[in-house]
């Protein structure tokens, strides 16, 4: 039996049905995609290889360059805005007492709950007559905003609604980084006289920075395939404004049926977020100590 | 032994994992290798077989306000399931605009489209015929005697064959708020100048002149291609993807600024790129708004108390009025919209029955005259005009309608089945940065021209 573990064609074979699914779904079609990018495929026959003239045109449409700049602006909302809340709220619920079960439910609920359902419900909290938000600023004596139909407001509005449905996944998870970390390190820093920011500041947030780390890599990683709340709340809209690169790949290239246009946007996408990644883990992430109690 | 043990477990469980993988796909091969082609129509055995089969439907009717077209598709659907024996119609419903521009585009080129699907003409199924995913049913409908039945086939014929059906006719122009026009003493405007007229005394009242929903720019687009035929001219558009006629014509940006006058003198409501087209309705059943621009098939809303409210009855219909008294109506008059029929699907002798039997249900004269009697549409079918008069009976708006019909001078299909899709998606972007003010009217014409060239050269 051991002998028989030690053979490297047994453990090829166990790994071969993974391999074969990350071949089918992952390898294949990346390569199917910057196949067809250097083509002009209308989506069905006869195509002809252009060579890079699909990303020489999606690089001069500065339409492009500004859904990468709302893709941009989905990164930066998540790691200077959402993430330092998720810390901070995760701190409070970790420090109650009572009904830390019921914080944890509640903060939680909205990943669980689809994004059509999502979309809609802030579609009526940013409506510009009937919606709680204008209500509130009319009480205020201020003049209604066009949360979703001014190009002014409608992206900050989607990175509000987008960070309400994921804030609480993340603070569950770095809620169990915090509850993990022995209580005698806690316990010896109040001995100390330490306050509770001081704990909180020294001590916990420290020692949760590997998790922090993960939540920045996810949040990354969901900024640059973000599409479903764009789809949901604006289409892209009004006038592109929220556009990022999978909803202006949708418009150019399914809906216009020039799908090796469309390839050539999504071989950027992946191009832009391996290189964003890497950037985050060489510089940032990989600095990060590691944690041992 | 014990080394061999393990590998024939590994094995068996690579096998066991391929197989279940590969389970469906035989599954497919086999329900493939038993259908035959047209040619060799089994007729009498599939009217006597019994054994089920499904027949999936791709439709748009979903919603409040399309529940009357849905009523009259699940009839048509009972009663052709009653008449082939084993048919199971698989009812699959998707939004209109999703259907068209994204699902059935990402189903045709998989090569795996539903049966029957709802689809747009032109440009729309021809490309997808050309490329063998959409049937040629002009067979079908000589079997049927109804070839000659249709205003038009014009938007689904490709080569002298047909490839679709269109479900309706349709026309556009402005529903009113009919008490209003009364109690103000407002005439029914007869050139532009004086539905400009009317648009300013409305709001100077404090309502809004034209209720819009631009979330998607085809709303928008209706009054602004309008505006464009009355200024470069009925036949414009056709000329555009020939590289005849010009975006970025004088003409044409005497049209785009036209609507751009309207925006900035604030004739539409505020905020319009975050509607949802349905909320357009909205505006004028609550007054808030006077005159909406719209298709006759909004006409199934106001002719329904349950949706139009207090507002029902009270709605009239004029159509856009010329730039110069007595130049003569001209308005959009197309039937683009309809089903289609997948190649697969008519290959199989089963399904081909039972496609023959829908199209059977759905294009006659009792369908075409419920469709306007309980929906506003004008039938796509001949249909005599004392009969349409008879059954619009009651109804002030479609009575409206049908008489105006009657003044048209010029019609035109809209611009959608007239120009590529890349076009169509060019002039959506740029009709709504003109809209939030972030393209001038020559911008519009200029950046749309510059997608139509690419459009015309690679083709």
């Amino acid at each position: 039996m051991n002998k028989a573990l030690r053979s490297p064609i047994t453990y090829f074979l166990f790994l071969l049905p993974a391999l074969v699914l990350f071949i089918a779904f992952f390898i294949y079609p990346v390569i199917v995609a910057i196949y067809y990018s250097f083509t002009n495929w209308n989506g069905f026959a006869n195509y002809k290889f252009i060579g890079f003239d699909n990303y020489i045109r999606v690089m001069s449409k500065a339409d492009f360059w500004a859904s990468v700049k709302n893709n941009g602006f989905f990164i930066l909302f998540s790691c200077f805005v959402q993430v330092p809340l998720i810390i901070f709220f995760s701190l409070l619920i970790s420090n109650v007492k009572r009904l830390r079960g019921l914080y944890k439910t509640a903060v939680f609920m909205p990943s669980v709950m689809s994004t059509a359902v999502i979309g809609i419900l802030w579609g009526f909290i940013y409506d510009p007559d009937v919606g709680l938000l204008n209500k509130i600023l009319g009480k205020l004596g201020i003049d209604p905003i066009m949360w979703l139909s001014d190009e002014k407001w409608a992206m900050i509005s989607i990175l509000i609604t987008n960070a309400w449905q994921w804030t609480g996944f993340y603070i569950v998870m770095v809620l169990a980084a915090i509850l993990s970390i022995p209580k005698e390190l806690d316990e010896a820093a109040m001995i100390d006289g330490a306050t509770g920011i001081q704990r909180a500041l020294k001590i916990t947030v420290p020692l949760i920075m590997p998790i922090v780390s993960v939540v920045i890599m996810l949040s990354i990683a969901g900024a640059m395939k973000a599409a479903d709340i764009i789809i949901v709340m604006t289409k892209g809209g009004p006038a592109g404004s929220t556009d990022v690169m999978t909803t202006y790949m949708m418009k150019h290239s399914i809906a216009s049926f020039k799908y090796g246009y469309g390839y050539s946007i999504s071989v950027l996408i992946f191009i832009f977020t391996l290189l964003i990644t890497l950037a985050y883990q060489f510089l940032i992430a990989r600095r990060a100590e590691r944690i041992e109690y | 032994m014990k080394k061999g043990l393990v590998l024939l477990t590994t094995l068996l469980f690579i096998a066991t994992t391929a197989l279940t993988g590969c389970g469906g796909g035989a599954k497919e091969s086999g329900s493939s290798n038993g259908t035959t082609t047209p040619e060799t129509k089994t007729d009498t055995k599939t009217e006597t077989s019994s054994e089920p089969f499904d027949l999936k439907l791709r439709h748009t009717q979903v919603g409040e306000s399309k529940k009357n077209r849905f009523n009259i598709l699940q009839d048509v659907v009972k009663k052709t399931e009653g008449e082939i024996a084993g048919l199971s119609v698989k009812l699959d419903g998707v939004e209109s605009e999703v259907n068209r521009k994204e699902k059935l585009r990402a189903e045709m080129t998989n090569g795996d489209p539903p049966d029957i699907f709802d689809a747009f003409g032109s440009p729309d199924v021809k490309l997808y015929a050309e490329n063998g995913l959409v049937a040629d049913i002009a067979p079908i409908l000589d079997e049927l005697g109804i070839k000659d039945d249709f205003l038009s086939h014009t938007q689904w014929e490709k080569d002298g064959k047909i490839y679709g059906l269109p479900v309706g006719a349709s026309i556009e122009g402005y529903f009113y708020n009919k008490e209003y026009f009364e109690k103000n003493k407002i005439e029914i405007p007869k050139t532009l100048a004086e539905l400009e007229a009317i648009a300013e005394k409305v709001k100077q009242d404090g309502k809004i002149p034209f209720a819009i929903a631009s979330k998607d720019a085809w709303v928008p687009l209706m009054t602004t291609n309008n505006l464009w035929t009355y200024y470069a001219g009925a036949d414009v558009t056709k000329g555009f993807a020939k590289g005849e006629t010009k975006w970025n014509d004088p003409k044409m940006i005497e049209a785009f600024a036209k609507h751009a006058d309207w925006l900035k003198k604030g004739y539409f409501k505020q905020g319009e790129l975050g509607l949802e087209y349905a909320t357009q309705r909205n505006q004028i059943i609550n007054e808030e708004a006077i005159m909406m621009y719209d298709g006759s098939w909004a006409t199934s809303v106001f002719a329904d108390k349950a949706q139009s409210g207090k507002m029902h009855g009270k709605v009239g219909f004029f159509m856009m009025p010329p730039l110069n008294a007595g130049d003569g109506y001209s308005i959009m008059f197309d039937s683009n919209n309809g089903y289609a029929f997948s190649q697969k699907a008519i290959d199989d002798p089963k399904k081909r029955e039972a496609i023959k039997a829908f199209i059977k249900n759905l294009y006659n004269e009792e369908m075409q005259l419920r469709g306007l009697k309980e929906d506003g549409v004008i039938p796509s079918m001949k249909v005599e005009q004392a009969k349409l008069n008879e059954t619009a009976k009651g109804n002030d708006l479609l009575e409206a309608i049908l008489a105006q019909m009657g003044e048209v001078k010029y019609t035109w299909p809209a611009f959608d089945a007239l120009v590529q899709a890349d076009v169509n998606t060019a002039l959506s972007q740029q009709i709504q940065k003109m809209i939030s003010g972030q393209a001038t009217p020559q911008q519009v014409g200029d950046e749309v021209q510059k997608v139509q060239d690419e459009a015309n050269a690679a083709e």
